[in-house]
């Protein structure tokens, strides 16, 4: 031996002590070093995407666990750890996620919540789709079926942020994305949202298109009810738009000729053909009712209530179904109204003049046909002239004074002579009317204004 | 290396002054020494935890343990060697002198 080495035989007893160091130095060392390392991998694999990712070290050795959505993300995964300082070996336990074919996606919503299931593509678009969920459907539970998988179409996130907005509009209902193909199937919440839904899927991103919309919507309302105590007729639901509001409202406003109007309708898309066609002769049958309610739903008119004589009833009953435009059901369960008490000839008469002061019998401008808004008006009258059964009554048509006397008197005595064909159709006895034509010579206001002759424009009833 | 270096320096250190204080006795020491044969024993296993430690067949902690023991026993080895160089050293100087 030469050099330091010549007395290497006598080096032996520091090696006692040494090993003693040695256990020391690797009972406190070995678990800082495997969480300083455990760190360093941890934040050496912050930039690559993975999922389920689990790091344990044991000594200077990590084993590394990941799903992994690219090969390449995978393979860099592993030269990530290996490059940390200290790491001795990597133990490589990654895999890649598996590839989705079809690649499918789906959210669901019930009554309690919105269930988001299927494969979401990346672990940041499932939380991104989560998150727009939470926050788009305020205070709805949303639960969390999605699994990680590959092979999603291009833009799937867009797509996807879409149709969670739709799940809202939806009552109950399934938004499923299929590859590149949409299925929605399930119930609008309002009125519109179906269409609403329609019109959204025309921004899906390019590439996606809709394989079956089966959204339905629920049923289009509208309802009247007429109340004899207050005197009013209440529209509530639904109409198209602004031009059947008015149509329905001008309507109501010429067949209840006493009552008051409250209008309640809101405006809204949704509504089947024929809509107003349908409500309009129904508001006309309500009209005739003392007391009733129609509701329109989808195409089911249902009308109910109390008709003021049998006749009436029948009428209600048997002719509604013929004014509907097609595929309208109407459905009436109407009963009659027990008679009132018979009144002496002095307050028929008053009954006649309050209920011809309210209301005015209407006939198509120039002839003598009884317009449908007066049917109403006659039920009432009717109703009366039942009351008084013994009193013969004049049944009096006077006009304005345009044209000349003698076409105006003929048309007046047409007109008197229609209500009492009419009367007399309803049940009640010809002998006790008489139809007098008085053309323009008992005006009861002055002929120079419209709202004037108007009022000239009248038939009366007169106890005899 | 660089990285066992940095996290057990004091370990290493350590070993390197016990070994500096065993080759400075050494010289002097009159002690049993190691037989020749014992010594090709030794070496012979300490070049077969080298090369166990360099291939890293021993997995885990026990193999975390190899490396740092083998460390601390290089630092040691050194510090022996440095240790036996000086006291030599101090004393070549002070015999012409005495």
């Amino acid at each position: 031996m030469h050099g330091p080495f010549k007395w290497s035989s006598k080096w032996w007893p520091g090696v006692i002590p040494l090993v003693v160091l040695w256990v020391v130095a690797a009972w406190t060392d070995t678990a800082p070093l495997e969480s300083d390392l455990a760190a360093q991998s941890a934040a050496a694999l912050k930039e690559i995407v993975l999922d389920k990712t689990r790091i344990t070290v044991a000594g200077r050795d990590v084993t590394l666990g990941a799903d992994a959505f690219s090969e390449q993300g995978r393979r860099s995964a592993v030269t990530s750890v290996e490059a940390v300082p200290g790491v001795r070996r990597v133990e490589d336990e990654t895999h890649l996620v598996p590839e989705a074919k079809p690649f499918v996606w789906s959210a669901e919503r019930d009554v309690v919540r919105v269930t988001l299931g299927g494969s979401a593509p990346l672990p940041a678009s499932k939380s991104k789709l989560l998150e727009a969920a939470r926050a788009g459907l305020g205070g709805v539970e949303v639960a969390d079926q999605m699994n990680l998988a590959r092979g999603a179409p291009e833009r799937f996130d867009n797509a996807a942020l879409l149709l969670i907005d739709q799940i809202g509009k939806l009552k109950d209902g399934k938004i499923t994305i299929s590859d590149d193909k949409v299925s929605l199937s399930g119930m609008a919440r309002d009125i519109g949202g179906r269409e609403a839904i329609a019109a959204a899927l025309k921004n899906l991103p390019e590439g996606f298109s809709v394989a079956a919309n089966e959204i339905k919507a629920p049923p289009y309302i509208f309802q009247a009810y007429k109340d004899p105590v207050a005197v009013t007729l209440t529209l509530s639901g639904y109409v198209p738009d602004n031009n059947a509001h008015a149509t329905i409202a001008a309507a109501a406003a010429r067949k209840f000729y006493s009552e008051k109007v409250v209008d309640n309708l809101k405006a809204s898309v949704g509504a089947p053909g024929g809509f107003a066609a349908a409500v309009v002769p129904a508001l006309g049958a309500l009209s005739r009712l003392s007391t009733g309610t129609l509701v329109v739903s989808d195409r089911e008119v249902k009308l109910s209530g109390d008709a003021l004589y049998d006749a009436a009833a029948n009428q209600i009953r048997a002719g509604l179904s013929k004014d509907f435009p097609q595929g309208f059901q109407f459905k009436a369960d109407i009963s009659v109204k027990p008679p009132s008490a018979p009144v002496d000839a002095t307050v028929c008469q008053q009954l006649f003049s309050e209920l011809l002061a309210k209301g005015t019998i209407r006939f198509e401008s120039g002839r003598a046909d009884i317009l449908a808004d007066s049917a109403g008006l006659l039920d009432g009258l009717i109703e009366t002239a039942l009351r008084c059964p013994a009193a013969n009554i004049e049944i009096a048509g006077h006009t304005d004074a345009d044209g000349d006397d003698a076409s105006n008197k003929m048309l007046s005595e047409k007109r008197a002579q229609a209500v009492t064909d009419y009367l007399v159709k309803a049940g009640l006895p010809a002998d006790r009317f008489t139809a007098v034509g008085y053309g323009s010579t008992q005006p009861v206001a002055a002929n120079d204004t419209d709202e004037g002759k108007a009022q000239n424009r009248r038939i009366e009833f007169l106890v005899r | 290396m660089a990285f066992l270096l940095g996290f057990h320096w004091s370990w290493l250190l350590g070993s390197l002054l016990l070994g500096l204080a065993a080759g400075w006795i050494a010289v002097v020491h009159r002690g049993k020494r190691v037989s020749k044969e014992l010594s090709r024993w030794l070496a012979a296993l300490a070049l077969v935890l080298v090369a166990a430690a360099l291939t890293r067949v021993v997995p885990g902690r026990p193999g975390y343990w190899l490396d740092l023991g083998l460390s601390m026993f290089a630092c040691y080895l050194a510090g022996c060697a440095l240790g036996s160089c000086l006291r030599d050293w101090v004393l070549a100087r002070g015999a012409p002198a005495a």
